[in-house]
This record gives structure tokens, C-alpha cells and sequence, in this order.
């Protein structure tokens, strides 16, 4: 059998006595758009934290293409082929959008610590980083200081930044969080292009966006998975209405 | 963004880069080596001459050190002593005789740059695992603990006396020996040279650029792959070596290293000259390092109370731009690329002359003030006069001098303002 391309077994997380994580079970293929979602404050968060080894967890495994990554850092994991984008927005806001991009792509080009190259002088290197710009629409912005782009541009970077080094796994936490209906579906549309052929995990809190993005969805509540399904499944399981959708998708109407 | 970059053709953005480098990248290096050549024809006395030697010197530590504040995102409090033991360490290259004698003197720094390395990647193998606070709080002890080091460690560092010299032991370099001055002076520029140009490339190296990834957001570069340590520990490591290339060069000039070129005022005046210079553009530390040294040695020939002035610059400089002097210059880049610089000539001159007398005015009263306290007798010489400074009317000369220069600056600055405004607004429908 083809190992998942992500896989939690047991995966616990404390903090002190506050139990935030509760042990999570999920297993996600190759190519798959899997959502997780959750009310606030149910570790979705902390999940993503922990696989990407921003935390140590309690207890539990994850492991990437059947490699546990346990004790890995989070520069070791991201070597591995996984990367991720974060809820608030983490670019490098002084470097110009195209310095951004490029950063982004060097480890995967294997300049690794190099210090006897020129990053200019590589065809390669610069080609890719505009391809990628493309790829992110955001070419006319090429030169300015990342940190001056609007609040929709500086999440595309960030985006274009998660992807440009070609991990076959890409997390993203709450892509249109705060954005106009405009802006998250321009977002979406970006997200749909960049992931073709890849696995998305991606933690959203706007239902349009989930329901219309993924292939399978998980639920969690309180550190626990409650249901793990296709968009209609979970639509229809009576614990996550209970739980969560039924309140959401109230509020949304 | 101006609008030739909006019109160039997306579709060719490496040739168009690789174009850019050849011909403006290698002009700034081409002058900067005719200039280099120039100085000693131009400045010809000795005294000129010991300057320039200091200023190169400066400026070599000064672009290692923004290695780490401005491109690493790494402030430290005690970087001289990786000058000051890769000195002190050449120092005793040059009394090994028979070692000294087997090279010629141009390679000396090598092995200073070679020592400030090696002790840097000692200290920068615990220091670099943060940045910000942790690794200021470490740089300055460490500094401390080596500058505490000269007293006791007597062998090394020679004490209080510190340890002395001869450079012309070493093998003739093309019959030069070292005997003049000015020989040195172009022993020094060679490797002012060479290593601005070394250190410029670094920045556009994946490490150069990775350094200020990490400096922006260390937890990002992370995710890309990136150890923010590794990243940090490595620009550690050049900056040491290039210090301790100024390092080799100051003991090659003064013949003698003491304890001053290890201690806490030598590492905070490196920092001072660098953050008034600018740390966020690659020239800013030498503008900076010129200027403080012209300071430290013409102004201290002119007045007792050049420290009081250079404090002074200082403070203005981080309060007001914080971008440095080099900061300062590039304001203007945007108001000359849209053709309206020569806008701000008159209003400039309207200003910052007045203001300029009035701030002379106000040094006045200060100096008069330090010659009323510490001076002996009653006269004194400043601006070409000769006056008493315990009567009354000189007192009131510079005061009003003061007060209408800075008085005239405040009623024109309005105008500067509006005039700045003006020369940065692009003309209509171009954007």
C-alpha cells in the first residue's frame, strides 16, 4: 500500500495541564484537498503547529510519506516536502516581492548555505521566481517592498512563498481570513491553480470557500476529530450540525 | 515605482538583470578605485594621509559589523574584539621573525581575517542561536570577558602596555618595504578594495540573501527550508573574518595593539558609526565611517569637546533619520528620478544655511561656556576671534546668532516642507 501523504496517529498536545489537542487520528492521500475546520478555539492551530514542528507534541506521531517526523525542526520538516503559510500574514516585509519569491525557491534549488554564487547571474533561479509571480498575478509588483502590498497581495505572497519551493505537501492556515468576497475568491481560484497535483490541508473558517475547495473535510471540536468525510457527508452527519455546522451555516444566512 | 520599470519587459527579467549588473554594477568599484588611487595626490601632507589610513580601517570594520546589524538583523555589543584579536594575533606574526620575514606584508591580513573568523565561529557556535536580545546580551559579554582577558592573559595581549611591532621585517613586496606612509596607505586601500567588494558580493549570494530573510523573519525562512541559526552563524563567521582583516590592517599601520582595541567603547563606537552611516544600504557604513572619522580627527584638532558634537550628530541622526546619512541621501532618489531635484536646491539653501549658522552659534555659547569652567585665563580663539569669554558681549554675539539662525531656519522650513512635497509628487496621469 502507497503510504498517505500525511498521516496523524495518536497525536496529543498539552499545554501544562490544558489538554488542547486530544488525540487525532487522519490519514490524507497523495493529490487529496483536505479541510479541517472547527469552531474557535478547537486547535486548529495547534494542529497545523504541530505538524509542521513549530511544537513538540505531548504524544502521537506524524508522519510525512510514512517518515516519521518526530524531533524534526521546522526547517528539517520543510526539506522533507512540506510547507506551509500562516494565519497572520509571515512574509519578509522589507525584501522586495520578487527578493520574497526567490528566497522562497533556494533551498529547493540546492544552493543551500552557498556563499560563492551570484544570485542574479542564475537563469534558473530568476525565471522560476517569476514564473511563480505569475503564477500569483502579482508581476506588476515585482519590485516594491513586500510590506507595502495590500492585505489580498501580501496573502498571495504568501501563498506564492509556501509553494515556490515545490513541496508536495502545502498547508495553509486560514488563506482568505479577513478578506472582502472578491478577494476570497480570487484567493480560492489562486489556491485551485497552485495545488493541482499536490496535497492541500487547509484550515478555513469561511464554509463557501471550504465546501467549494476540498475533497474530504474533518471536524474538530475540542481537540478531537468528530467527523472525517466528503463535503456532503460531513454536511450531513448530525454530530458536526450539532457541533458546529448547523450554528455556522446559520450565521452565514 | 517609477515608470520605466513598469514599462521594461516582464517576459526577459534575466537578461534584463544580467544587463544591469554589467554596466552599473562595476562603475561604483571602478571610481571608488580611481578615487582610492587619487586621494594621496590630492592630500599629500602626513597628516592626511594617517587619516585616510584610519578612515579605511574604519570602514572595513564598519561594513563586517553591518554584515551583522543590517544584514543579519544581529546587534552586537562587542564586535572590536574580533578586530582586536585578529590584530593582536598578527601583532605576534610580525615579532615571529623568522615566520614574518618568509611572506610579504600584503598577506598579513589574511591571517588576521583567518583568527577573527576562527574566534568567531568559537563564540558564533552558542551566540547565533537567537538573535535580538539573547544574542546582544552575549556579544557584550563575551566582549567584556576578552577585554578583561588583556590584563590577565599578559602573554597574548601584552598587559597594559600592549604588544608592539615591526612591520618592515617582512619580505620586501616588489622591493617596497613598508618604510613610508604612504606605501602602507596603498596597502591599506588594496584591501579596503578588496574587501568591500568581497563583502557587496556576499549580499547577493543565497547566503547574502537568506541573512536578510532571517533578519526580517527568522520563523519564515524556517519554513523554507532555512536553519535561522545556520544562516545566523554564518554571517557571524564572514563578519569576523573581515573584521579581523581591519583588525591585521590597524596593526600593520599603528605598530601597536592595546587593550583599547578589544574594550566595550571600541565595539560601541563601531555600532555608532555604522547606525549613523545607515545600516539599511550597503554604503551607508562607509559614509559613516568617513564622516566619524573626519570628525574624531579634524573636529578634535578645533575643539576639546568634539565627542560632545559627534554625541550630538548621533542622536539627531537616530531620532530624525533613522534610515542614517545614507538614508538621507536616498530620500532624495525618488524627487531626481522624477526630473524635479533641482526643486529643492533654493529652499535647501534657504534653510539649512540659517540653520547651520545658528546651530555654529549655539556650539558658541557651548564652547564658551567649557572655556569659562576649564579654560585658563580670560581669552580665547574661536572662529579666527580672539575674545574674552568672561565678559558680556561675546555672550550675546553668538546668542543672537543662535536665535536669528535658527529663527530664520524655522520661518523657511515651511517652505522646504511644501517644496519636498512638491518635487515628490509625480506629474499628473503618470501613474
Amino acid at each position: 500500500m502507497v503510504a498517505a501523504a500525511l498521516e496523524l496517529d495518536g497525536l496529543k498536545k498539552s499545554f501544562g495541564k490544558a489538554e488542547i489537542i486530544r488525540g487525532v487520528d487522519l490519514s490524507i492521500a497523495k493529490g487529496e484537498r483536505h479541510a479541517i475546520i472547527g469552531p474557535n478555539g478547537a486547535g486548529k492551530s495547534t494542529l497545523f503547529n504541530l505538524i509542521t514542528g513549530r511544537f513538540p507534541q505531548t504524544s502521537g506521531h506524524v508522519r510525512l510519506h510514512g517518515e516519521d517526523l518526530a524531533g524534526l525542526a521546522p526547517f528539517e520538516i520543510n526539506r522533507k516536502g512540506l510547507s506551509r503559510s500562516f494565519q497572520i500574514t509571515n512574509i519578509f516585509p522589507k525584501m522586495s516581492v520578487f527578493e520574497n519569491v526567490r528566497c522562497s525557491l533556494l533551498w529547493s534549488m540546492g544552493y543551500k548555505y552557498n556563499f560563492w554564487s551570484m544570485v542574479g547571474r542564475s537563469r534558473e533561479l530568476n525565471e522560476g521566481a517569476d514564473a511563480i509571480l505569475e503564477q500569483i498575478n502579482l508581476t506588476g509588483r515585482r519590485d516594491l517592498p513586500a510590506g507595502v502590498l495590500s492585505y489580498a497581495e501580501q496573502r498571495a505572497l504568501e501563498i506564492g512563498i509556501t509553494i515556490a519551493g515545490g513541496a508536495d505537501v502545502i498547508m495553509l492556515d486560514e488563506p482568505t481570513a479577513g478578506m472582502s468576497h472578491s478577494e476570497t475568491d480570487y484567493i480560492v481560484d489562486l489556491i485551485r491553480k497552485v495545488t493541482e497535483d499536490r496535497t492541500l490541508v487547509v484550515v478555513e473558517h469561511d464554509m463557501g470557500v471550504v465546501f467549494g475547495l476540498a475533497d474530504r473535510i474533518s471536524v474538530l471540536v475540542y481537540g478531537e476529530i468528530i467527523a472525517t468525510g466528503t463535503p456532503p457527508d460531513v454536511r450531513a452527519n448530525p454530530k458536526v450540525q450539532e457541533a458546529y455546522l448547523g450554528a455556522a451555516l446559520e450565521a452565514e444566512h | 515605482m517609477t515608470n520605466a520599470e513598469l514599462k521594461t519587459d516582464p517576459a526577459k527579467p534575466a537578461q534584463r538583470m544580467r544587463a544591469g549588473t554589467l554596466i552599473t554594477g562595476w562603475m561604483p568599484w571602478v571610481i571608488a578605485a580611481i578615487v582610492l588611487i587619487l586621494l594621496p595626490v590630492v592630500f599629500q601632507e602626513r597628516s592626511a594621509i594617517t587619516i585616510m589610513n584610519q578612515m579605511a580601517i574604519t570602514v572595513i570594520f564598519a561594513l563586517a559589523y553591518n554584515m551583522l546589524l543590517g544584514q543579519g538583523g544581529m546587534l552586537s555589543f562587542g564586535h572590536a574584539v574580533y578586530a582586536g584579536v585578529g590584530g593582536f594575533a598578527c601583532m605576534h606574526i610580525m615579532n615571529a621573525t623568522e615566520f614574518f620575514g618568509s611572506f610579504p606584508l600584503p598577506v598579513l591580513p589574511i591571517f588576521g581575517g583567518l583568527v577573527g573568523m576562527g574566534l568567531a565561529m568559537i563564540v558564533g557556535s552558542f551566540s547565533t542561536r537567537n538573535a535580538g536580545t539573547v544574542f546582544a546580551m552575549i556579544s557584550l559579554g563575551v566582549g567584556e570577558l576578552i577585554a578583561a582577558c588583556s590584563i590577565i592573559i599578559v602573554a597574548f595581549f601584552g598587559g597594559e602596555e600592549g604588544i608592539s611591532g615591526d612591520r618592515t621585517y617582512a619580505q620586501p613586496f616588489f622591493g617596497v618595504e613598508f618604510l613610508q606612509q604612504i606605501e602602507v596607505y596603498y596597502l591599506i586601500a588594496a584591501w579596503l578594495l578588496i574587501s568591500a567588494l568581497l563583502m557587496y558580493l556576499w549580499t547577493r549570494t543565497p547566503m547574502g540573501r537568506m541573512a536578510n530573510a532571517v533578519r526580517d523573519n527568522p520563523e519564515r525562512a524556517e519554513f523554507l527550508g532555512y536553519s535561522a541559526r545556520w544562516v545566523r552563524f554564518y554571517s557571524f563567521v564572514a563578519s569576523g573574518f573581515f573584521a579581523g582583516i581591519s583588525g591585521a590592517l590597524f596593526a600593520i599601520n599603528y605598530e601597536i595593539l592595546t587593550e583599547e582595541n578589544l574594550n566595550a567603547t571600541s565595539s560601541g563606537l563601531i555600532l555608532l558609526v555604522t547606525f549613523l552611516g545607515g545600516v539599511g544600504f550597503f554604503f551607508g557604513p562607509i559614509i559613516g565611517a568617513v564622516v566619524f572619522t573626519l570628525v574624531q580627527t579634524v573636529l578634535s584638532l578645533e575643539t576639546d569637546l568634539w565627542a560632545l558634537y559627534a554625541g550630538a550628530l548621533f542622536v539627531a541622526t537616530v531620532m530624525y533619520f533613522p534610515g542614517g546619512l545614507a538614508g538621507l541621501l536616498m530620500m532624495h532618489v525618488p524627487a531626481i528620478r522624477l526630473g524635479k531635484g533641482s526643486l529643492l536646491v533654493m529652499p535647501y539653501i534657504k534653510t539649512l544655511i540659517p540653520a547651520g549658522i545658528g546651530i555654529l552659534g549655539v556650539c558658541g555659547l557651548v564652547e564658551m561656556l567649557f572655556h569659562l569652567r576649564h579654560g585658563s585665563g580670560d581669552e580665547m580663539t574661536l572662529f579666527w576671534t580672539t575674545f574674552d569669554s568672561h565678559s558680556v558681549v561675546p555672550w550675546l554675539v553668538f546668542a543672537a546668532i543662535a536665535v536669528v539662525g535658527i529663527g530664520i531656519a524655522r520661518r523657511t522650513a515651511p517652505d522646504l516642507k511644501d517644496a519636498w512635497n512638491e518635487a515628490n509628487t509625480p506629474p499628473k496621469g503618470a501613474l
